[in-house]
This record gives C-alpha cells, sequence and structure tokens, in this order.
C-alpha cells in the first residue's frame, strides 16, 4: 500500500517537475523553432505574428516583446563568430562584408536581455548605415572594441556574453521569398584582453 | 522492480502532457505581457513612451537603441480608433498588434499619404459602415482592419543621430490616439 503511494507521489513529481522545468528550458534556449540561420546570424521571421509556432508565442507572452512587423523590418542576432567561439564583451571584433537590400540598418552590441550593452560612456553601443564608411566595393567593415579604431568603430565594454544585433528596416528580405540568397558580414575574433 | 519502471514510463508520459499543457497556457495567463506592462504604465488611447530616453526603465524591452518608440492600448469595441503624428522624421514605422502581442499588420512612412501618420484602425463591421458615408476627413488616412477587440498601436521612429533626438522626441509626443466619432 505504501510502496504504492510513494510510486505514484514519484510519477506525479516527475510528470509536474520534468515537464514545467523542460517548458521553461526551451523558453530560455536562444534559438528554437522557426529559425532561420545565415552563417552566425538567426533571426525569426514568423515570431510574434499569428503564423508562430507555440514555443515563440510562449515566449513573447513571457517576456512581453512587440516584434517588428513585416513592413518594419527583421533582426538578426549573432551570438558566436565565424570561427564558432561565443562573442565575449572583453574581445575585439571585426565585422566584414556586404549588406542586403534595405533602406537602412543598424547594428548594436547587446547584452544577454538583448539590451543594448552599457558602456558607460556617452558614444552609444550602435552603429547605423548612414554613417558608416563604405569599401569601394561598397562593402562595411566595422571594427568591435573597447579602444577607438579607425574607420567604422563600435565601441563595446566591460566583460561577459555579447551578441550583435543587425536590424534591416524597410527591406525586402523580411517576406520569407527574399531570404534565400542573402548573404550577411562575417565576424571575425581580432583579440582578446585576457 | 517492475513497478518502478512502471512509475517512471508513467512519470515521462506524465512529464509530456504537463509540457504541452503549460506551453499552451503561459500566453493565456502571462502577467508580464506587453499589453499588461502597458497597461500597469498608462490608460487606454494615452500614448506611451516604450524607450528609456523619457525617464525610468523601458516599458516593453528590446527596442533598437537608435529607435524611439510610443505605444497606446484601444479597444474597438467603444468605437474606431484614430492615430495621428506630424511627419518630418527620417523613418518611422507603425504596427497593429493584438490583445497578446501578435503583430496583426504594419506599414510604414513610404505607405503613408504625404509620409504624415495618419491611419485608423476599424473591425470589418466598422468599416462597412464608414465606407457606407466616408467623412471628409477620413480621406487621406489609412485603414487597417482588423479583426480584433483590443488591441495596441505602436508606432517607432529612426533617430539617426544625438542631433535628431528633440525632434524625433517631438514628431512621438504630438502623436494622438484617438477614438473617432463618424
Amino acid at each position: 500500500m505504501l510502496k504504492n503511494a510513494i510510486l505514484t507521489l514519484l510519477s506525479l513529481a516527475m510528470a509536474i517537475g520534468l515537464g514545467g522545468y523542460s517548458v521553461w528550458y526551451a523558453l530560455n534556449a536562444q534559438d528554437g523553432v522557426g529559425a532561420i540561420r545565415i552563417g552566425q546570424w538567426t533571426a525569426f521571421p514568423e515570431v510574434g505574428t499569428l503564423a508562430a509556432d507555440p514555443y515563440s508565442k510562449a515566449r513573447v507572452a513571457r517576456e512581453g516583446v512587440l516584434a517588428l512587423g513585416q513592413a518594419e523590418g527583421l533582426a538578426f542576432v549573432a551570438e558566436r563568430d565565424d570561427a564558432g567561439e561565443p562573442l565575449k564583451r572583453e574581445c575585439a571584433y571585426t565585422i566584414e562584408g556586404g549588406y542586403p537590400t534595405a533602406r537602412f540598418w543598424t547594428l548594436y552590441a547587446a547584452d544577454q536581455s538583448l539590451g543594448v550593452i552599457d558602456t558607460g560612456k556617452p558614444r552609444q553601443s550602435a552603429l547605423q548605415s548612414y554613417e558608416v564608411l563604405r569599401q569601394p566595393d561598397n562593402s562595411v567593415v566595422i571594427s568591435v572594441g573597447n579602444r577607438p579604431a579607425p574607420g567604422n568603430w563600435l565601441l563595446t565594454g566591460g566583460s561577459g556574453k555579447m551578441y550583435f544585433v543587425l536590424t534591416f528596416y524597410d527591406t525586402p528580405i523580411a517576406s520569407s521569398t527574399g531570404l534565400s540568397d542573402v548573404t550577411l558580414p562575417r565576424i571575425l575574433k581580432a583579440g582578446c584582453n585576457a | 522492480m517492475r513497478s518502478l519502471l512502471h512509475a517512471l514510463i508513467l512519470g515521462l508520459l506524465g512529464a509530456g502532457i504537463v509540457h504541452i499543457a503549460v506551453l499552451f497556457l503561459v500566453p493565456e495567463f502571462s502577467e508580464r505581457d506587453a499589453w499588461s506592462r502597458l497597461a500597469m504604465a498608462s490608460d487606454l488611447y494615452k500614448m506611451t513612451r516604450l524607450d528609456a530616453e523619457a525617464g525610468g526603465a523601458p516599458v516593453v524591452k528590446s527596442v533598437d537603441p537608435l529607435f524611439y518608440a510610443a505605444a497606446c492600448r484601444f479597444d474597438l469595441t467603444d468605437g474606431l480608433v484614430r492615430i495621428k503624428a506630424p511627419g518630418d522624421v527620417p523613418f518611422w514605422s507603425a504596427s497593429v498588434y493584438d490583445r497578446s502581442g501578435h503583430n496583426i499588420y504594419s506599414f510604414n512612412d513610404h505607405n503613408a499619404n504625404g509620409e504624415k501618420l495618419d491611419a485608423i484602425v476599424l473591425t470589418p463591421a466598422q468599416m462597412i459602415d464608414v465606407r457606407r458615408d466616408l467623412p471628409e476627413d477620413l480621406q487621406g488616412a489609412i485603414f487597417v482592419e482588423a479583426p480584433i477587440d483590443e488591441g495596441i498601436f505602436v508606432v517607432r521612429a529612426f533617430v539617426p543621430d544625438d542631433s535628431w533626438k528633440p525632434i524625433v522626441s517631438r514628431f512621438l509626443e504630438q502623436s494622438a490616439c484617438e477614438l473617432q466619432d463618424y
């Protein structure tokens, strides 16, 4: 009798514990269902629409996000460099390459919650396409780090995990047909302050 | 031993069921979704800044640092809602969300008449009423038909650099979100 009661309790505890934990884990994972990967950049074109999967719907409700609409833009997030190493705030990176068609784009360095990182300096940790210098072939080279660099410089600082968020506004790639042959810039590590 | 195995398998199966149940219940019971956060910050039909610039923590997170944004909540059972803002910013875009934060419709300044934001959100039934006798002053507006009751309207505006901050702030402060009589 007691054995049966204990076994029943065990099943119930497993069901509730594992079930709850697995949802929590799935909602906190950065990539998920419906992600589109281009190089190291990930986008969720369907997030926040009625066509989204239950996981992104739950994530939207839990985090209170108001996702960009298709006529507004599309955001890509990178958490690793091209060698596959996680991005770190104490490291310097070079982001180079061409960008797909859009009216303009913005790039910023983000912390874990995808908010812009606070450098404690008046210069924001963000760049946009109207202010960048371009190479003769229209590509852009951006130096990321806490030391000033010639050309385009994206200021970062502190230590810990870092993400790059690259958002294209008023762009044809936001409709899924345009996403097939898009290339995004590469993220190369330039060095670290250990 | 066999009954222990039985209990473990039952537990795993139950975990699967609980996983699915919790997943579908999260959107229903979330008190942290965009609507609830906005409701805590301001009333219906009131444009509220979403970015941190207006003081305090941002109401709704994950806004591009080079953007300012404002939102208002509306309820279409009260009537149609009209959102207006003067133009003269480098880029603005607008979105209509339903009660649980799904993007229903979005457009930007290139879709608008004379780059001024003038939009009306209404249900399909109200659209039929309005179409029958379209008032003169609504003729230039963008009509957004949304099959919803409660919703959120968000205006985002691009701030290319610091010198644009006061201009873009003024754009959002002058934006209005009000019930429209017809």
